[in-house]
């Protein structure tokens, strides 16, 4: 501090002057842009339009598209500060090897030959197999399509799956078994158009803020929100269904009793679209409101209201997110959830449709392209058909493409346990905070031989293990498409270069096939990701997720839904026999219940300010500064019994692990017994207790129920516990 | 594309009110609390507009939460500035920085204009007024006037997915009739300022809401240079009052008297974030008690200084009086109950009773030291008094001062308390002035250093969690 800002002569009146924006108006002149890039958020799926400030090569601020479809202007608080990410601390900006225990700068050439020498080397002595590939959902889609190639073609490994395995596998596993296909029906226009909204698990005033307005747009509507917690979407509700941790599938399966009772289900949609009926009808005998009362801890007459509302709705709309999916029977209730809207014929029309609310921004781009749960355009693997029409687009021999889905991705951690996987690629995303039961994923990034990450960001909690760190640009420095949950492809634009010798990780896949001499082979001819999406367009052409009809430029304008506004209105399923499929599903308890030792029920979430594990959003300082840590939500009646006073330190404890110095807001928004914790926060890590335990299906884990103790933090223990680097 | 279309035009319809105010009206915020659904949209887009750091929040959004499991309501306050027709930022500034715009009735400040005394920081009961280190100047949400001059909406309501905050115009006359939709739970009553903000609540709200930010009271700034700058005064003030009426000349200790007034006027400056515009603050003593301080004190100084060499001392003892009672009208303020009241008044003037005897004792002269005694023992009735009425108040800044005093700030009190025993009480009743003085002089120092931390203003409700700090 200088002496003329001591003594007040100097009042910084440069840095904090305004200037007038040519579009956007009077602005801090920090904020002022020369050129407004259009593109598409990179947070989460919802897909918001926006725009791009840049001045002087650094990106100044972020406005809403007010000409986008999906938003109309508007930006949640994560969006509104995203050009903060470009110039955030901690960007990865050149590929680091480590020697001897340490991280030492190199070329990308030594890079990626080293690459490709130590994972051809351990191929050679374990089989291709022992290659394991962790992605994400935040790539662009013509990214996907590339790696998904260069992972199974190039690398010949199948062991291949994503971080979206950790999000929506559910909601895939229970389309694909319900419908034939993974793909949402629905669109937000949904919500503004039903008469009845059902919100199962899905906190979007959280967590997808911005399709609040449509509900805002629909007051006629009736909200109903069913969650154990009452979240700031349970407070918009019309009725809320404050239902015990995971017994979401008895109400579904309940609501779909009283209509088959009542006779209130569309006989005529059941008969000519969908097969299994009769077997659904004898499950769900069994599931009286009664019945479901008692699993649930809802009032009888409540469960009968619900079901009520819902069978006599002229349009109705299920949404559902991780309430539902983070769960062992995440595909089983996505599927009572689907039986629930095909019986009542609540598909494919306006305002009714099943829709799973996504995570990522570009989770549905990897579900189309990405090759990992199934092959570029929701083909199967097990299908020769598949195989054989995808080997022709491709030129390839047909025995190439494999067979079978390979390990997913909490069966790559096990197999890496298990010295089958050797080495690893991990790619944006940051396993060592979001992997349930986090001593095992330590064990496995500690012992894995040769550990690959490529982030736009170092050092992440992740990235402390690798052995080479390949720094990524991130959104803001690269082209490409994203798809939103209402399968809107809209174009994602470079603003900035990436910081230093950062590549996008488009180029970087193109290099690495180059090393393995596969290059013109995988990506004849290509020179940017426009030649992805190009060669993309004909192999998902005549599927679901046709974007043959989209082109690069059409994709810039608000964005194309594939497949239309909805699905499935003809009532044409593709499945074998082109009907749907009901499925009779059973509830179970979750896997951990409460104990003597362990007596409460954990249940992690999100807040509003933060996204997954904070490495883009624990560094834009404005969101820090709102959220800046992890809390654990208990309700007064167990404070009182456990002498626990609001903003305490305490200690959570499972069979698993501990993390301690979380602060405790005592609140009547969790019910005794319960407890939350938001699961940002990599200091104070939740998922050091969550479990190892996985839908059976869908391998997605169970992390939103656990049995945990809660006690007050001893003072050794309260300071906050830092990453653990590799030794 | 059309239910998009349709979006748009539901978002952004009716967040500017169609005309300019007419005479009689000004511009406000409408906060529509069964919108907000507690994004922060509004807190990032402020503060993107304006470019603030992110220990300054022109506008916030607090909780408040109110049921039991499962009927449980938690609702969000997003607040920026009131716009307050009776802006209590405004009639305390010693420096005029402040002006109400007689066109739109927006609370403008000039940060020019500002010393950085914060002394609207402590007069606005919404805190609002910010003062920002890094400038040393106070800011302040204008309800983006510029941008309002160009037709465009405030950032906060800008920013708004739900259309919760809205721009609208108010009937000034109408308004001052009934404000009771400015009142909340977890807001400070309009009554003080009469604020222009338009509240809807949502219908029916449970009776017993509490503030999310309840529990987690914290001492406040304590001001060091104030607290130095407070006791000092009074000493001096205190000691001249004696010279007056005592026979002779006592030249050496009227001059160590003003040299103690000097020192505490140097500090006082320490204070502002900008000491070089320290003479600004003259400017308003018609209206602000701090000028009027500053004033006073300047021309004690000025007294007590001749009267080194004219028999000037009872004109400085009237002006130390005079200083040391607009000293005390600086704190009684409403937006900070536990300073709020006479005592301060009586606290004020004792501690110049106690110290400035005590101090003319240590210069050999003979000043009768029951005076001393008996302003430390109301002194320390008075404190007892404090503590009694903060416990047994129904209000929660005053029983949240109570708990700062008794609690956290414990054993600065009882330590106060005894060196004001002994150091008041005792050695001047046995003789021992000059030590009588050295423990007297820290007792007071910490009650002024209590006086400021154990403050608890108020407030806007808060989020549960704080925010972190610069």
């Amino acid at each position: 501090m200088n002496l003329k800002r001591l003594a007040g002569l100097d009042i910084l009146s440069e840095e904090y002057a305004y200037a007038d924006d040519a579009r956007f108006g009077y602005v801090a002149a920090s904020r002022a842009a020369d050129k407004w890039v259009p593109t598409t958020c990179g947070y989460c799926s919802v897909g918001c339009g926006m725009l791009l400030g840049v001045k002087d090569g650094r990106a100044t601020a972020v406005r809403g598209d007010p000409s986008h479809p999906v938003n109309r202007g508007k930006l949640c608080p994560k969006g509104l500060s995203e050009h903060h990410t470009l110039s955030a601390r901690g960007r990865a900006q050149y590929p680091l090897l480590r020697r001897s225990g340490k991280m030492a700068r190199v070329g990308w050439d030594e890079a990626l030959d080293t690459m490709a020498a130590r994972i051809r080397g351990i191929q050679a002595r374990h089989g291709a197999q022992a290659l394991g590939v962790i992605s994400t959902g935040q790539l662009v889609t013509e990214e996907f399509y590339a790696l998904g190639k260069l992972v199974q073609l190039g690398f010949g490994t199948n062991h291949y799956d994503g971080n979206t395995t950790l999000c929506m596998a559910s909601a895939v596993s229970g389309y694909k078994r319900s419908f034939g296909s993974d793909g949402p029906p629905g669109c937000y226009g949904d919500l503004a158009q039903a008469d009845v909204v059902l919100l199962v698990g899905a906190n979007i005033a959280e967590n997808h803020p911005i399709l609040c307005q449509r509900l805002t747009q629909n007051p006629g509507a009736t909200l109903i929100v069913a969650d154990p917690r009452v979240t700031k979407t349970a407070m918009m509700a019309d009725l809320y269904l404050p239902l015990k941790p995971r017994s979401d599938l008895a109400l579904v399966n309940a609501m779909a009793h009283v209509l088959i009772r009542d006779g209130l289900y569309d006989r005529e949609y059941v008969e000519r679209y969908t097969t299994g009926f009769a077997e659904l009808k004898a499950s769900l005998e069994s599931y009286s409101p009664e019945r479901a009362a008692k699993i649930t801890g809802l009032e009888e007459y409540t469960i009968e209201h619900a079901a009520l509302l819902y069978g006599r709705a002229r349009a109705a709309f299920i949404g559902w997110t991780m309430g539902v999916n983070h769960s062992t029977q995440g595909t089983e209730t996505v599927n009572a959830i689907n039986n629930l809207a095909l019986l009542a014929g609540q598909i494919g029309r306006a305002g009714a449709a099943p829709f799973s609310i996504t995570g990522q921004c570009n989770a549905m781009g990897t579900r189309e392209a990405g090759f990992a749960s199934s092959l570029p355009g929701y083909r199967k693997f097990e299908s020769g058909e598949d195989r054989a029409e995808l080997a022709a687009l491709w030129k390839i021999a047909p025995e190439r493409i494999p067979a079978a889905r390979g390990l997913a991705y909490p069966d790559i951690i096990e197999a890496v346990l298990a010295r089958r996987i050797r080495a690893l690629w991990i790619i944006a995303t940051n396993p060592a905070v979001s992997f349930p039961n986090h001593d095992l994923i330590r064990q496995a990034l500690e012992t894995v031989e040769f550990l690959v990450v490529q982030d736009g960001f170092h050092p992440t909690p992740t990235s402390e293990y690798a052995h080479l760190v390949l720094p990524a640009a991130i959104w803001g420095e690269k082209e490409g498409t994203f798809t939103n949950s209402e399968r809107r492809v809209s174009k994602v634009n470079r603003a900035l270069a990436p910081p230093a010798e950062a590549r996008p990780d488009f180029d970087i896949f193109l290099d690495v096939a180059g090393r393995l001499g596969m290059r013109e082979e995988l990506f004849p001819g290509w020179q940017g990701p426009r030649d992805a999406f190009e060669e993309w367009r004909r192999v998902s052409r005549g599927r679901l997720c046709d974007y043959s009809a989209i082109t690069w430029e059409a994709a810039a304008n608000g964005g194309i839904q594939w497949g239309g506004e909805r699905l499935y209105g003809d009532g044409r399923f593709p499945s074998g026999d082109g009907k749907a499929r009901l499925w009779p599903v059973d509830w179970q308890p979750f896997p951990e219940p409460p104990s003597r030792e362990y007596p409460l029920i954990l249940n992690t979430g999100r807040t509003v300010e933060h996204w997954h594990t904070r490495t883009k959003t624990g560094a834009v300082r404005v969101l820090d500064g709102m959220s800046p840590r992890a809390w654990l939500e208990m309700n007064p009646r167990d404070a009182r019994a456990l002498g626990l006073k609001p903003h305490d330190r305490v200690s959570m404890i499972s069979a698993r692990n501990r993390v301690d110095g979380v602060e405790l807001r005592v609140t009547e928004i969790v019910a005794a017994g319960q407890v939350f914790m938001p699961f940002h926060f990599a200091g104070t890590n939740a998922n050091r207790v969550t479990q190892s335990a996985y839908d059976p299906i869908s391998r997605e884990p169970n992390f939103k129920q656990c049995a945990v103790r809660v006690e007050k933090t001893a003072a050794a223990r309260s300071a906050g516990r830092v990453w653990k680097s590799r030794p | 594309m059309a239910d998009g279309e349709a979006c748009g035009a539901a978002g952004r319809a009716g967040i500017l009110p169609e005309q300019k105010p007419a005479e009689g009206e000004q511009y406000r915020f409408h906060f529509d609390m069964t919108r907000c659904i507690g994004c922060r949209c509004c807190e990032v887009a402020c503060a993107e507009q304006n470019g603030t750091p992110i220990e300054i929040n022109w506008r916030r959004v607090g909780e408040i939460e109110g049921g039991a499991y499962p009927v449980t309501q938690r609702f969000y306050l997003s607040m920026g500035c009131n716009h307050c027709l009776e802006p209590s930022c405004l009639k305390g500034c010693p420096v005029n920085a402040y002006r109400k715009d007689g066109a739109t009735g927006i609370v403008l400040h000039s940060p020019e204009a500002c010393i950085g005394c914060g002394y609207c920081t402590w007069n606005c009961p919404y805190g609002v007024p910010q003062y920002n280190p890094a400038r040393g100047v106070v800011g302040k949400c204008d309800l983006c006037y510029h941008r309002l001059e160009q037709g465009r909406a405030p950032a906060c309501a800008d920013a708004c997915p739900e259309g919760a905050i809205r721009v609208e115009l108010v009937n000034i006359e109408e308004w001052k009739r009934d404000y009771s939709s400015a009142d909340a739970p977890g807001l400070p009553a309009a009554v003080h300022t009469l604020s222009t903000t338009r509240i809807t609540l949502p219908d029916p709200i449970a009776a017993a809401f509490e503030r999310a930010d309840h529990h987690r009271v914290r001492p406040a700034d304590p001001h060091l240079p104030l607290v130095f700058m407070l006791v000092l005064t009074q000493i001096s003030a205190g000691a001249f009052l004696f010279l007056a009426f005592l026979p002779g000349a006592r030249r050496q200790a009227a001059l160590a008297a003003l040299a103690v007034a000097l020192v505490s006027l140097a500090a006082s400056t320490l204070h502002l974030g900008r000491p070089a515009f320290a003479w600004r603050a003259l400017k308003m003593w018609k209206r602000s008690w701090l000028s009027r301080e500053v004033l006073c004190f300047s021309l004690f100084a000025a007294a007590a200084g001749i009267s080194a060499v004219a028999p000037a001392a009872p004109f400085a003892a009237a002006l130390g009086v005079a200083g040391v009672t607009a000293s005390a009208f600086i704190y009684l303020v409403p937006a900070r109950p536990a300073w709020n009241s006479m005592r301060t008044m009586a606290d004020f003037h004792l501690t110049a009773l106690l110290l400035g005897p005590l101090f003319l004792a240590a210069w050999g002269i003979h000043v009768p030291m029951l005076v001393a005694a008996i302003a430390a023992a109301a002194q320390l009735l008075n404190q007892i008094l404090k503590l009694l009425a903060l416990a047994a108040s129904d209000e929660f800044e005053l029983r949240a001062a109570s708990r700062l005093l008794t609690c956290d700030l414990r054993a600065l009190l009882l330590a106060r308390m005894g060196l004001l025993i002994v150091g008041g009480i005792v050695l001047p009743l046995t003789g021992r002035p000059l030590w009588a003085l050295g423990l007297a002089v820290p007792a007071e120092l910490l009650s002024r250093y209590l006086f400021f931390a154990g403050v608890v203003p108020k407030n806007v409700a808060d989020s549960f969690m704080a925010r972190r700090a610069a």
